[in-house]
């Protein structure tokens, strides 16, 4: 009886410590995506995902160590990734809209105020 | 009492496997799709579906306690987390984009989209019969 738990348990490692390398080697591959990405989008998709499989990894890493307070790390990361990803998206849609004016400005000159349709279009978050 | 463990083991190994070969779809996907709104598609998909299942597995593996309250609640957040980030880089690549026409087709208003879904299916639909 004893022994069959053992093997279980081995089985159970075993498995864990496989799931963690298959993750570990995919967490790579989302790492070249998010060098290689040519646009700024590119990069935010591939950090996102890479967020995703470290919060498997940490719910793997909680039943291997068996830990339960990993998994109260795994629910705050997807928290922070969440808010990561708002943040930047909003924080680079305001700095491009920014520019955007500034070059519409240098451009125009003093021609008076024909940026209206501009503010229509990109305005409006 | 020691079959029913086994069993455990089988279904939540099946599970895990197959979060595994979802997260696997996804990074074909992402590399094999040319830009980001197609890329962001196979990106969403890990996000919802592939974590789902494997903490599934993973919830089927520890019983019936609070780490299995946890790992549901860390999916239903997802749930409802995972759309709106899309919607916002979608939004980000969007707005920043100069020259997104070279890469898909932008409609001014919602009805030309919709008459030519019309027209698309109403074609379908003779060329069948015929």
């Amino acid at each position: 009886m004893s022994e069959g738990i053992s093997t279980l348990d081995k089985i159970y490692q075993g498995m864990y410590i496989a799931v963690l390398v298959i993750l570990a080697v995919m967490l790579f591959a989302c790492l070249i995506r998010a060098v290689r990405g040519p646009r700024i989008a590119d990069r935010i998709v591939a950090v996102n995902m890479m967020g995703t499989m470290v919060m498997v990894m940490i719910a793997v890493l909680s039943l291997l160590l068996k830990e339960g307070f990993l998994v109260d790390i795994c629910l705050i990361y997807a928290l922070v990734s969440f808010l990561a990803v708002t943040v930047i998206s909003k924080v680079y849609i305001g700095v491009y809209a920014e520019k955007r004016q500034a070059v519409k400005q240098g451009a125009e000159g003093d021609n008076g105020e024909g940026n209206k349709e501009g503010d229509d279009l990109h305005g409006n978050s | 009492m020691e079959i029913l463990e086994w069993v455990k083991l089988a279904v939540g190994g099946a599970l895990l496997l197959c979060g595994l070969i979802i997260f696997l779809i996804e990074l074909y996907g992402i590399f094999h799709f040319r830009y980001v709104l197609n890329r962001m598609h196979a990106a969403a998909m890990g996000d919802t579906l592939g974590i789902s299942v494997s903490l599934v597995g993973l919830m089927i593996f520890s019983g019936l306690n609070f780490t299995t309250l946890k790992m549901m609640l860390i999916v239903v957040f997802l749930w409802i987390a995972s759309p709106v980030s899309s919607h916002l880089l979608a939004r980000l690549e969007f707005t920043t984009n100069e020259n997104l026409k070279n890469h898909c087709k932008i409609y001014k208003n919602l009805a030309d989209l919709e008459n030519e879904i019309k027209e698309e299916r109403g074609e379908e639909a003779g060329g069948e019969e015929k």
